[in-house]
């Protein structure tokens, strides 16, 4: 009887959930991008990399903090990740913590309001789309689609 | 008789404090949780070497009761459920070790474990968890509890603001005398500290969670 109960509000419990990823994936079609937040720069000539699986929206605006600012200004260049999943600040402390260890990485930041990861790479550094991928899986999320910004269209 | 009685209750009412932030942190991450209900007072910490899974160590003191537990738990993330606005996650849970009286209680310490599944879905401004557990040694037949959560943001925090949750708790303990417990309580977050303050309904006794992330 006990377990009856439990996988019935177990079930009643996910069905939100299920329909709210399924209901997603189709409002993802149809989702266009504002392009008018004061604190993003956009840039003319990005680089996408998407996993069609997940049909996320893009994010490619880079988000500025000083600093994100001050790798610019040191010639880095950055990525624009869009990640699924991020809803708090331990999901923004997981990558910062993950992706602060790297070498390459001179500054991150995660934004929740726009679900990305912006990382600025030190001077001729780079970290290639499958590690970017591995190390946001690393800290529990999924990386949808990444947008790469060469330094030149950043100055 | 009565001891078994005794135990069973103090032991449903003090597992019952239950950890709904999220066990499995990210790789090479640890995480403290401390807990004190109107039962008893806990403290998690675990460490989590694989996306997967955590482990940690859990010690807990029935205050009313004098009855301590101590074992190693480890919890397992079984599915994640990623969207553009809403994370969701299933996870599963077992311990192991002894426990014993403290104090004035003269109960001998015994081995005992547990089992146990902790569901949430959230997004930036709503949550639900829902969490069950099975405990059993040698002097018990077996406990089982359940217990649910709900919440709501009234705004939504950027990265490092203080992030406000309003949420009720109501958990369900068919051992006890008051079967149903309901625990209103306020989720400050910022950063990788997060406090949660609470009063219980039910038993007129203060609530205090505290969860950081290193």
């Amino acid at each position: 009887m006990k377990l009856v109960s439990l996988s019935l509000i177990s079930l009643l419990f996910f069905a939100p959930a299920w329909a709210q990823d399924h209901h997603a994936s189709h409002e993802n079609h149809a989702e266009h991008h504002s392009t008018d937040h004061s604190d993003h720069v956009e840039h003319a000539e990005h680089e996408h990399h998407t996993n069609d699986a997940e049909d996320a929206p893009i994010h490619t605006q880079l988000t500025h903090t000083p600093e994100i600012h001050q790798a610019l200004e040191a010639g880095g260049d950055a990525v624009v990740v869009s990640v699924l999943g991020v809803v708090c600040d331990f999901c923004a402390k997981a990558m910062d913590k993950t992706f602060s260890k790297r070498d390459e990485v001179a500054a991150v930041y995660v934004d929740l309001d726009h679900k990305t990861l912006n990382l600025v790479f030190n001077p001729a550094q780079s970290i290639d789309e499958t590690s970017i991928r591995k190390l946001v899986k690393k800290a529990g999320y999924r990386a949808a689609e990444l947008t790469y910004i060469p330094s030149m269209n950043l100055n | 008789m009565l001891r078994k009685i005794a135990t069973i209750s103090a032991i449903g009412l003090g597992l019952a404090a239950s950890a709904h932030a999220r066990p499995v942190s990210y790789v090479g991450g640890w995480t403290l949780i401390e807990e004190s209900d109107r039962q008893s007072t806990s403290l998690l910490a675990h460490y989590t070497p694989d996306p997967a899974f955590s482990i940690g160590w859990k010690s807990e003191w029935d205050r009313q009761n004098d009855i301590a537990l101590h074992g190693p738990q480890f919890t397992y993330l079984a599915k994640r459920w990623f969207g553009e606005d809403y994370q969701a996650n299933l996870y599963a849970f077992t311990g192991a070790g002894w426990l014993e009286g403290v104090d004035s209680n003269p109960l001998s310490a015994e081995g005992m474990g547990y089992v146990g599944l902790l569901a949430d879905w959230e997004t930036r401004s709503l949550f639900a968890s829902y969490k069950t557990r099975y405990l059993d040694s040698h002097s018990l037949d077996g406990n089982f509890l359940q217990a649910a959560r709900v919440g709501w943001a009234p705004y939504e925090g950027d990265t490092g603001d203080l992030h406000t949750w309003l949420m009720l708790e109501v958990d369900h303990r068919p051992d006890n005398e008051e079967e149903l417990g309901v625990t209103p309580l306020v989720r400050l977050f910022k950063d990788t500290a997060l406090l949660e303050l609470g009063w219980s309904l039910t038993d007129d006794q203060p609530l205090i969670n505290f969860t950081y992330r290193f």
